[in-house]
């Protein structure tokens, strides 16, 4: 089996994903992913919904996320056992070593730093690349499009400044 | 805490939004087509980030140009419902920055990270663990964070904008991502 999936196929497949999730007979719903994060930090923390709004927003489409990305743990799982065969317990990068430094411990506080910004991030902005992206852009949302273009701005700016990107061409 | 997590199956099927098998579907086939074409790795994010990968754009564009016409039809005929996010620019713009730059370095967004906690990645699971912070970080200062979101301007669209002409504005977004998916030069970080 081949190995990997080009990129225009896997265009292909996620419109249609997307419009299933959309289609009435489907979901009848945008695809997101990122209200499930304070969906679960309410549970993990033992948070009373009652004492915290936010939680109540969030109740009915976190739960629906974190379903949805059950599945998707199965799915990316199965898939790199079987088919990709890239399943392999790992704490670093290799575009890491290469364009940041060697160091296991710098890894593992910028995730936690990075993971942290981003869910911040998306809660503030009301969706991420699923929600805002793919489900906004595809409704022409004029939201969606404000939050691709910051999101592009600073990703390219991130990737500029963070890491040593021009130094280390010649390996 | 056991009772809550399994209430999420509860909510989901006393929801009118798929069957809890259809949800897990959905997720499936995004946890599938997400490894399968390996767009969860730091090297395609990260790599976009510095301009060395360009898988991630050209896909993400691909699949928006063709859902945008797709979606447009199905609603036009019945089928399926617009749900529009309403621009709140405090949020969009201070929310879109931050996040940003959390892509760049945790080199994922929330949904490709869990398939990548799904290949083994530590890191993305200490990622993840920031994440559960930031998710609690923001309920507890929900109305602090309120005031940086600021009022909603409504929730326009390319169809309430171009208005009589709804159908050729997205049939032209949709062509126009189309092709800057096409156009934009393929270039692959190496994953070794």
């Amino acid at each position: 089996m081949i190995r990997k999936m080009p990129w225009w196929l896997g265009g292909i497949f996620m419109a249609g994903l997307l419009l299933f999730t959309f289609a009435a007979i489907g979901a009848g719903r945008p695809l997101g992913a990122s209200t499930y994060v304070p969906y679960f930090a309410g549970v993990l923390f033992n948070l009373d919904p009652k004492e915290y709004p936010y939680l109540q927003e969030v109740h009915n489409a976190g739960a629906w996320e974190g379903v949805m990305l059950l599945g998707a743990l199965v799915g990316g799982f199965l898939t790199s056992v079987f088919v990709t065969k890239t399943f392999k317990f790992s704490v670093m990068p290799p575009a890491w070593k290469k364009y940041k430094n060697n160091s296991v411990k710098s890894r593992l506080i910028w995730s936690f730093i990075g993971g942290f910004l981003l869910i911040v991030g998306a809660r503030l902005a009301g969706g991420c690349t699923s929600g805002h992206f793919l489900s906004g852009m595809s409704q022409g949302a004029i939201s969606s499009m404000i939050f691709g273009g910051v999101v592009l701005a600073t990703l390219l700016i991130t990737g500029k400044f963070f890491y040593n990107s021009e130094a280390a061409d010649d390996r | 805490m056991i009772d809550r997590i399994l209430s999420i199956f509860t909510t989901v099927g006393q929801e009118s939004h798929g069957s809890v098998g259809v949800v897990l579907f959905i997720g499936f086939i995004f946890g599938v087509i997400v490894q399968y074409t390996r767009v969860a790795e730091f090297e395609k994010i990260a790599g976009f980030a510095m301009l060395r990968d360009t898988i991630v754009p050209k896909m993400l564009f691909l699949a928006i140009g063709i859902a945008s016409i797709g979606l447009y039809f199905m609603v036009e005929m019945g089928y399926a419902q617009y749900h529009i996010k309403p621009v709140i620019l405090g949020g969009l713009i201070v929310g879109g920055a931050i996040f940003g730059i959390g892509m760049a370095i945790l080199g994922k967004c929330p949904g490709t990270g869990p398939v990548s906690i799904a290949e083994g990645r530590i890191d993305v699971l200490v990622g993840a663990v920031g994440g559960l912070f930031g998710g609690l970080f923001f309920t507890l200062y929900y109305d602090k964070f309120k005031m940086i979101m600021g009022t909603s301007l409504g929730k326009p669209t390319l169809t309430t904008i171009f208005v009589g002409h709804e159908g050729l504005a997205m049939l032209l977004f949709g062509i126009a991502l189309i092709i800057i998916s096409i156009i934009i030069p393929l270039r692959e970080l190496d994953d070794k």
